[in-house]
């Protein structure tokens, strides 16, 4: 009776310090240039840079932040990417973005363009750059099914790892009013023992709320 | 005795048609050959219009346009893409915004019949790439358009010929199936030669020399 109570004393210590290992670690940093306000009636939009061969960000990601900045009494109107881009097209695309704010002044020449952001009420461009790597995946997991049944076996672990920044452009001053950039790091644990157990980190999942809370603060100009 | 020797060879016989079953199944799924047709919306170019007539020519080849994949093991026929329809759709939408007004033309004999034209433009298709995950070890489905376009007067002397190239990639995590991945990587790569055909076609110095003399710009 002993040794069953220190078994199941042993299993509850091993479960809690794979929890705790697959926690996140996640690093906000915030560099301002310009103070930052949204009234009523104005909006932002923000845009996954794309233009990259090796990686584009993710429109689930982009979707993510813009639903963390809109949410709560304190929300800022977000102005959905793919409305925007094809309001917008060609001059968001891919390969004919303003990379730097110095070509912001070429697209506000347009005065078709200039209508356009101003039907919208946007008042800053956020563009989200970065990605999520998956690296140091070891383990094996075995599963088999027979007619009394069927059950996996093995243990798989990985980290993940996500850098995102996200440049804010005034439309008002054409210039950057400052970066927020988001790093964070887990490692993920999938033991099976008949059942696979998921242990995920919720590595892009914190990013995004990080980032999301972050920014709202920044274009609120509370912080 | 015979009785478990019947049973034995019942047992047997189902086993080998089993097996046959599934290897019948592995080779068909091994060889089989997939038709994507490229299916997409394209906005229409925030941009003013030229006060130009336009004619637009879509020969056979470029509305039906198809490339074949092949597989890179057995040299069979892997996908087959057509894409003609969505490209005519695509310049449907592109060349209205850039032109005033634009006459569809089904030679360039038809040009004599309509007095207004300004200038006709052909585009063809040169070359195709697909890139699959599969193949390129990369996370993305890629998609690679190498266009030749032909601007002429309405009495066929030429203005302008020129090459421009569309490029799109869409994330394998996005799509579970290889034709929804290689349809998005399409629809990207048209959009980006919208895009970059939208913005700079009076660049174009033959165009914009063109331009230029008629008084345009």
């Amino acid at each position: 009776m002993k040794h069953h109570t220190l078994s199941i004393k042993a299993a509850c210590l091993i479960c809690f310090l794979i929890i705790l290992s697959a926690c996140t670690t996640t690093e906000i940093d915030q560099f301002r240039q310009s103070d930052t306000e949204i009234h009523e009636g104005e909006s932002i939009v923000i845009l996954g840079r794309r233009q990259s061969n090796a990686y584009e960000t993710e429109l689930d990601f982009v979707e993510c932040v813009g639903n963390v900045v809109a949410s709560g009494s304190d929300g800022i109107n977000v102005i959905p990417e793919s409305t925007f881009l094809d309001a917008m097209f060609p001059f968001f695309e891919p390969r004919t973005a303003p990379m730097r704010t110095d070509h912001l002044a070429q697209l506000m020449a347009q005065d078709i363009a200039v209508e356009k952001l101003e039907e919208f009420g946007i008042e800053y461009i956020v563009w989200l750059d970065g990605q999520t790597q998956r690296s140091g995946e070891s383990g094996s997991i075995s599963c088999a099914v027979g007619p009394g049944g069927g059950g996996c076996f093995g243990f798989g672990t990985w980290t993940d790892d996500s850098n995102f920044e996200a440049e804010i452009w005034d439309m008002d001053t054409l210039t950057s009013a400052g970066a927020i950039s988001a790093d964070a790091n887990g490692q993920s644990y999938l033991p099976a023992l008949i059942l696979p157990i998921p242990l995920l980190a919720r590595v892009e999942s914190n990013v995004c709320s990080g980032m999301g809370k972050q920014l709202k603060s920044f274009l609120n100009g509370s912080v | 005795m015979i009785g478990s020797t019947h049973n034995l060879k019942q047992l047997f016989g189902r086993f080998r048609i089993s097996a046959l079953l599934i290897l019948c199944s592995t080779l068909i799924s091994c060889s089989s050959l997939s038709t994507i047709t490229i299916e997409g919306s394209y906005p229409s170019p925030l941009i003013s219009p030229l006060p130009l007539t336009l004619g637009i020519i879509y020969n056979d080849t470029f509305s039906t346009y198809s490339f074949t994949e092949l597989d890179e093991y057995s040299g069979e026929d892997q996908y087959i893409i057509n894409s003609g329809s969505s490209q005519v759709a695509l310049f449907n939408t592109i060349l209205p915004a850039v032109f005033s007004e634009v006459i569809y033309l089904n030679s360039a004999d038809e040009a004599a019949d309509y007095p207004d034209l300004d200038m006709v433009f052909e585009p063809t298709i040169e070359e195709f790439q697909i890139g699959l995950p599969q193949k390129t070890r990369l996370d993305v489905y890629e998609i690679w358009v190498k266009y030749n376009m032909r601007l002429s007067a309405p009495d066929g002397n030429s203005i302008a010929d020129w090459v421009m190239t569309a490029y799109g990639k869409s994330p394998q995590s996005n799509f579970g199936s290889v034709d929804a991945g290689v349809n998005e990587a399409a629809v990207e790569a048209f959009r980006d030669l919208a895009a970059t055909f939208s913005l700079g076609f009076t660049s174009i110095p033959e165009v914009n020399a063109w331009l230029q003399i008629n008084n345009v710009l």
